[in-house]
């Protein structure tokens, strides 16, 4: 997914994981300008692993779990996509040996 | 012997190779590393060590317990530093058959914790496994 590819996103993300932080504490920890500190908070929010809550004039972020999904679901996924490149590989080898005889 | 089904992830995949091709993509380094991780070091005999850089910031290790070229491999899985999967905590068995010239892959990833356990862990592991999910599936 392009919004964990980021690494200033998976930064953010890292960040909001175990508390909630408002946009100043993350801009603080960011080696970024605002601008794109905010741009990188609303690609997050757009993707819902990220929620926004304000209060007054401050916003606070958190990270919603629930998008992450369940393990077994994500380790069934990288072993299918993996295993389907392993396929490729000795599909392509295979098809190489036949034809060299 | 009595498993917990629930918390095992089976995987087949039929593949127009012989068994051989394939085996030695498990156990070879170099040829591991062009399905899985950016860097890997395999000593696949029994007892054996293998670390994995999944991604350049995370490492699946382990140690291989039974070794049968061309046809069984089992190994402990899990990733270093991570709360609920820590290396040695999970089982990761790969049988090939073969098929007529081809091979029917069938892993299972067993051991794995329960939702529970998970909950009552957090940490920068979601975005790693978030990502994951999110490969681009080649099967």
């Amino acid at each position: 997914m392009e919004a964990i590819a980021n690494p200033r996103r998976r930064k953010i993300l890292k960040l909001v994981w175990t508390a909630e932080r408002s946009a100043g504490e993350i801009a603080a920890a960011s080696d970024v300008t605002w601008p794109a500190v905010s741009q990188n908070l609303r690609v997050l929010r757009a993707s819902g692993l990220l929620s926004e809550r304000r209060d007054g004039t401050h916003r606070y972020y958190r990270v919603e779990r629930r998008a992450l999904g369940p393990l077994e679901s994500i380790l069934r996924q990288m072993w299918a996509a993996d295993l389907g490149r392993l396929k490729q590989l000795a599909e392509d080898e295979a098809k190489g040996r036949r034809s060299r005889r | 012997m009595i498993e917990d089904l629930s918390s095992v992830i089976e995987v087949t995949q039929r593949i127009e190779a012989p068994p051989e091709i394939v085996f030695s993509y498990l156990t070879d380094s170099a040829r591991f590393t062009q399905w899985m991780g950016i860097g890997a070091a395999l000593d696949a005999r029994p007892g054996g060590r293998y670390r994995i850089d999944v991604d350049g910031e995370h490492i699946a290790s382990g140690e291989y317990r039974e070794i049968d070229p061309p046809h069984r491999l089992v190994m402990s899985w899990g990733w270093e530093g991570h709360p609920t999967v820590p290396p040695g905590s999970t089982t990761v068995e790969i049988t090939l058959t073969s098929e007529e010239g081809a091979t029917l892959l069938r892993l299972r990833h067993l051991g794995l914790p329960s939702e529970a356990e998970r909950q009552q862990h957090t940490g920068g592991w979601g975005v790693y496994t978030g990502r994951l999910r999110n490969l681009p599936s080649l099967a």
